[in-house]
């Protein structure tokens, strides 16, 4: 698959794995990933899972603006660099953010996410 | 060195020295760095510095509003997050940005740019 192509992939699938049930992120992360959050940093999946369905909200909607990926320089990683609204439910105005993923292949043809980090981008 | 120290010195240079000295940035670069800008992919030091001193400003101020930084897994290499404010001489309003830096350990023991993504964060 197309390096863009396979970004735009796992985007949709992050987000809507988000947006519909942020459980099932923890398949998406191992013990060694990392999130930083607004800054707080988080290690390991369970505690990246506890992080986001902790958020002070319930339901959400990402709408991605752009996508632009680049091999990371070791054994096909990517680097995915997104921008977009984040709609909370009952709230009129969307929050932009950017968010960065590092994704690792995994033995079963697959992506995990290592490196995670998410800011608001405030007005 | 912390490294959320040495993430926020490097962020220093690199943009004191784009504000001052685009030029300067060509040692920043190897042959095998990648920059996105804008969505525009461009590869090499020399192709990177053209890029960026073919912008369509002289003079321009970056002010960092957030740095997060995160090991990358890659021969002790770095992921560096970015936001802040670009205000371009003679523009009454600043643009915000986000950007990210793949820093892959030198010999030499410094860092270089493996991976540049950049984009602006459009009202």
């Amino acid at each position: 698959m197309d390096p863009d192509a396979l970004a735009k992939a796992f985007v949709e699938h992050y987000y809507s794995t988000f947006d519909t049930n942020r459980n099932n992120l923890a398949n998406l992360y191992q013990e060694g990933s990392m999130l930083s959050f607004e800054g707080q940093k988080i290690q390991g999946s369970h505690n990246i899972v506890a992080k986001l369905t902790s958020l002070p909200f319930q339901q959400c909607q990402h709408s991605i603006t752009t996508v632009d990926s680049q091999p990371s320089g070791v054994n096909a990683a990517m680097l995915v660099f997104v921008s977009g609204n984040l709609q909370l439910a009952g709230e009129q105005h969307a929050l932009k953010f950017s968010q960065m993923f590092h994704l690792i292949p995994t033995p079963q043809g697959s992506y995990y996410v290592l490196n995670d980090i998410f800011r608001l981008n405030y007005a």
